[in-house]
C-alpha cells in the first residue's frame, strides 16, 4: 500500500519554504512537465497509460502519487548507489539493500539509516579497499570533506580502521563500523546529502538558510525526506528547473529509450549492461545511436505500417510531444511531413531521427 | 653514448644514487624537424611500485625492452591524490586534490585538449582507452572555459562495452540494417531541423560520430569481448589501444589502467596484473614497431600514477598511504624516434612533467600545466 506523503502544512519544522510552492502546484500538467517530473522522480518517462491519465491533471496529485511509489524509492536508491559508484560488480545485493526501496516507502527506515546501510555494505568495503581509500571516501562522499585539508583526521581514521582506538569526528571508536557511524551521525552528513539531493532535483544550489532548515527538519523527523522533496518540487524553484536543460544520464537514457519505444522498461540485466557500456564513453552519443538502431530494427518496437498512418502531420506532432515533451515548430513539422512522403522514408526513419538527436538526450 | 644495461641489480643500485648521468644536452633546437607525429601515453595505474616493475625484470620483460631502447626516469615523484586524482594529474600536469570517487570533470585542461586545440585536430585523432568505468570517462576533457568538450578526446572503456554480456545483447537484437543513401539523406534533413539544428559544443562532428558508430559495431564482434580473468579490464584497454591505433591512427592515445589496485588484498594477484599488463604492453609496442609508418612516428610513455606502501598490510596486501619512497617515487619509461636510447636519468622529476613533455613533443603548449619538460629526453 502506498503511503500518502505528508502535506506541507504538516511539516512546520522545515520552515517557510513550502509556502512558496503554490505557483508550481496550481499549474496543470502539460507534456513537458509530465515528462520532466517522471524523469526527475522515478528516472523514466511516463508509460502510455500514465500519460493518458495525468495530462492536464492536477500537478500536486501527480507529485504526491509519484513520491509515495516504489519507483520513486527504487530510483532514489539507484541514484545513491551511482553516487557512491557502487555499480556493476560493486552493486550491493544483500537483503538489506534489496529491500531498501520498500522499507523507505513503508517508512520503516529513513534516508539517513538507508545511507548507513549502504556505507556498511560489504560492496562499499570492496569498492574502497584499504584504510586510506576507505576513510577518504567516507569523509569525501558522506561528509563532502576535502581530505587533503584534514590530514590528521584521516590518519586517526586509518588507525581506527585497523582496530586502534581513536577520536574521529568527535567520537571515540575502534572499528570500520565506528568510522561509518560517526560520519553518518555527523550533522555535516545531512547537510551534504540534502545539498546534493537538492542540486540533483532542482539543478541549483540551496541557500545556507534553507539548507539549515531542512537539516533541522530531518533531525526532528527521520522520515521527513519525502516531505522535503515534495516542497522542493512544488516550489517556484522547480519552475526554474523546468526552464533548464541538462544532458540525460546514461541510465535514464536507457530507460527512456525503452519506455518511449516499447512502453516498457528494459530487463534489469540489459539496463545495467547498456548503462555500463555507455558510461565508458566520453561521448556516449555514437553508442546511444547504435543502441537506438539496434532496438528500432530488432522488431521489438511496435511501429505502424507506413500505409496505416492516415494523418502524418498528427503522427509527427505526437512523436514530438511524446519523445521531446514539446510540440514541433512549423519548420520541423513541415520538414518531417515532407520527408515522410518520400518513398525512401520509413516510419522507423522518422523515429530514429528524433531519438538519435541531441535534444532527445537532454531533459 | 652512456647507455645502461637494464637488470635488477643495476637498476636498484643506480636508483639508490641520486644524480644525472645521462649524456649531453637534450633540448629540441628550433627548426629541427621532429619525427614524432603520434604519442601513446600508458598510465600504468592502479598503484604500481618500481619494485615489481623495473626492480623485478622478470615481471616486465617488455617494459625492460622499451627501457633499453628508450629513456627511463627512475625517480619520478608523484602525489598521493587517490587513483582518480593522481591519474588526472598525469593528464593535466597539475597535482590537485580530487575526491577518490568524484565523478566529475576537472577544471584544468588535459593534454588531449591542448593537443587537439593547438594542432587543430578532430575528435577521432585523440583517444583514451580506459579500464575504470564511468569515472574515467572524465579524463577526456575538462570544464576549462578555453577548452572543454569541443577539444576533448574520445574515450572508450573496453571492459564496459566489449564484454560477452554486452555482445549477447547485440546478438539478441541483431545488427541494425544499413540505410540506403536516400534514406540517409532524409534522416539528416530531419535531424538537421530539430531545434533549428542547434546541437551545442559536441565532442564529435557528424563525420567522427559516424566513424565511431561503425567502429563500435565492428569491435563488438571482435575477440576483445572474450578477454577474461584477473586484469581483464586492463588487458582490454591495451588491446583496444592497439586496435584504435590501427583504425584511427590517432595523434594522441591515452591508456589508463587500474587493475593493479587488487594489491590491497592480494599481492600475488597484483603481480599477476603487472605481468599481464606488461604482456599486453609488449603487444602494443610490437604492433607499433611492425607498422613502418607508426614505427617511425610514434612515441610511447609508460608511467604509474603512484606506487604502493613499503610493507604488506595485515591482509598480506599492499595499500597506498604510508608516504614512503615506494609510494611516492615511480619509474617513467619513454621511447620514441626523437628520444635518446638506453638512458637512465637519475635526477628527480615529477609525474606531472609528462603532460608538458608530450605536448612539447607534439608541438602543443600545455600552458596551464605546472609540470616542466622531462630533462634529457630528446636526442
Amino acid at each position: 500500500m502506498a503511503h500518502r506523503v505528508p502535506s506541507t502544512a504538516r511539516c512546520p519544522a522545515a520552515g517557510g519554504f513550502f509556502v512558496a510552492g503554490t505557483s508550481q502546484a496550481s499549474a496543470p500538467v502539460d507534456a513537458h512537465r509530465l515528462r520532466s517530473i517522471y524523469l526527475d522522480l522515478v528516472g523514466r518517462p511516463p508509460f502510455r497509460s500514465e500519460r493518458d491519465r495525468w495530462l492536464a491533471a492536477d500537478f500536486r496529485d501527480l507529485v504526491d502519487e509519484l513520491i509515495a511509489s516504489d519507483a520513486f524509492w527504487s530510483n532514489w536508491l539507484d541514484e545513491q548507489l551511482y553516487y557512491f559508484l557502487l555499480v556493476d560488480n560493486f552493486r550491493p545485493t544483500t537483503d538489506s539493500i534489496v529491500s531498501m526501496p520498500s522499507d523507505l516507502r513503508s517508512r520503516k527506515v529513513g534516508v539517513r539509516e538507508a545511507l548507513h546501510r549502504i556505507a556498511l555494505s560489504s560492496a562499499f568495503e570492496r569498492r574502497n579497499p584499504g584504510p586510506d581509500t576507505y576513510v577518504t571516501v567516507v569523509m569525501e562522499q558522506l561528509l563532502g570533506a576535502t581530505v587533503q585539508k584534514r590530514p590528521r583526521e584521516l590518519e586517526i581514521g586509518k588507525r581506527i580502521y585497523d582496530g586502534a582506538r581513536g577520536n574521529f569526528l568527535g567520537q571515540t571508536g575502534s572499528s570500520q563500523a565506528d568510522i561509518v557511524r560517526f560520519a553518518i551521525e555527523d550533522r555535516q552528513a545531512l547537510r551534504h546529502f540534502l545539498g546534493r539531493e537538492y542540486e540533483r532535483l532542482l539543478r541549483s544550489e540551496p541557500t545556507t538558510r534553507d539548507l539549515s532548515g531542512w537539516v533541522r527538519a530531518l533531525e526532528d523527523d527521520r522520515l521527513a525526506y519525502a516531505s522535503l522533496v515534495r516542497g522542493w518540487i512544488l516550489s517556484p524553484a522547480y519552475g526554474e528547473r523546468l526552464a533548464s536543460t541538462r544532458s540525460i544520464s546514461n541510465r535514464a537514457f536507457v530507460r527512456m529509450l525503452f519506455v518511449d519505444l516499447t512502453d516498457a522498461l528494459p530487463d534489469a540485466g540489459d539496463e545495467r549492461r547498456l548503462q555500463i557500456a555507455l558510461d565508458g564513453l566520453a561521448d556516449a552519443g555514437p553508442l546511444r545511436s547504435v543502441i537506438a538502431r539496434l532496438l528500432i530494427d530488432s522488431g521489438k518496437v511496435a511501429l505502424p505500417e507506413r500505409d496505416a498512418i492516415a494523418d502524418p502531420t498528427q503522427w509527427v506532432r505526437e512523436l514530438f510531444e511524446r519523445f521531446l515533451g514539446r510540440s514541433p515548430s512549423e519548420e520541423e513539422l513541415t520538414t518531417f511531413v515532407s520527408a515522410f512522403h518520400d518513398p525512401a522514408c520509413k516510419p522507423a526513419t522518422v523515429v530514429y531521427a528524433i531519438v538519435s538527436h541531441p535534444e532527445y538526450q537532454t531533459w | 653514448m652512456n647507455a645502461r644495461t637494464f637488470d635488477r641489480r643495476g637498476f636498484l643500485k643506480s636508483s639508490a644514487a641520486c644524480g644525472a648521468f645521462a649524456m649531453g644536452p637534450a633540448a629540441l633546437r628550433p627548426g629541427v624537424e621532429r619525427k614524432t607525429k603520434r604519442v601513446v601515453l600508458v598510465a600504468f595505474a592502479g598503484g604500481v611500485r618500481t619494485k615489481e616493475t623495473l626492480g623485478t625484470p622478470l615481471n616486465v620483460p617488455n617494459l625492460m625492452r622499451i627501457a633499453q631502447e628508450g629513456v627511463t626516469y627512475a625517480r619520478a615523484r608523484t602525489a598521493n591524490l587517490g587513483h582518480f586524482g593522481a591519474t588526472m594529474s598525469l593528464l593535466t600536469g597539475i597535482a590537485e586534490a580530487r575526491g577518490i570517487r568524484d565523478n566529475t570533470r576537472g577544471e584544468d585542461p588535459t593534454l588531449f585538449e591542448y593537443v587537439r586545440k593547438d594542432l587543430g585536430l578532430g575528435a577521432a585523432d585523440v583517444w583514451v582507452s580506459t579500464s575504470g568505468g564511468a569515472q574515467q570517462a572524465n579524463y577526456a576533457y575538462s570544464l576549462h572555459r578555453d577548452y572543454g568538450a569541443a577539444y576533448g578526446a574520445n574515450t572508450v572503456d573496453g571492459d564496459g562495452i566489449f564484454n560477452a554480456e554486452f555482445r549477447s545483447i547485440v546478438d539478441a537484437y541483431g545488427r541494425p540494417r544499413t540505410f540506403e543513401p536516400r534514406e540517409s539523406e532524409l534522416l539528416e534533413t530531419m535531424r538537421g531541423v530539430i531545434g533549428a539544428g542547434v546541437s551545442g559544443k559536441a565532442l564529435n562532428t557528424p563525420k567522427s560520430f559516424a566513424q565511431i558508430e561503425q567502429y563500435l559495431l565492428q569491435e563488438l564482434t571482435s575477440g576483445t569481448s572474450d578477454l577474461r580473468g584477473t586484469g581483464a579490464s586492463d588487458a582490454k584497454a591495451l588491446r583496444i589501444a592497439r586496435n584504435l591505433l590501427a583504425v584511427f591512427r590517432p595523434t594522441l592515445l591515452g591508456v589508463t589502467l587500474q587493475d593493479a589496485d587488487i594489491a590491497h588484498s592480494n599481492f600475488n594477484g597484483y603481480v599477476e596484473v603487472v605481468r599481464r599488463n606488461d604482456e599486453k604492453l609488449g603487444e602494443l609496442w610490437d604492433a607499433i614497431k611492425a607498422d613502418p609508418e607508426l614505427a617511425e612516428s610514434t612515441a610511447i610513455f609508460v608511467v604509474p600514477e603512484f606506487g604502493r606502501d613499503s610493507d604488506l598490510n595485515s591482509r598480506r596486501g599492499l595499500d597506498h598511504g604510508d608516504g614512503s619512497d615506494d609510494l611516492r617515487l615511480v619509474s617513467a619509461v619513454c621511447w620514441g624516434p626523437d628520444f635518446r636510447r638506453g638512458v637512465e636519468v637519475l635526477e628527480e622529476v615529477r609525474t606531472i612533467d609528462v603532460c608538458s613533455s608530450i605536448c612539447h613533443v607534439l608541438g602543443a603548449d600545455a600552458r596551464y600545466a605546472a609540470g616542466r619538460r622531462l630533462p634529457k629526453l630528446l636526442a
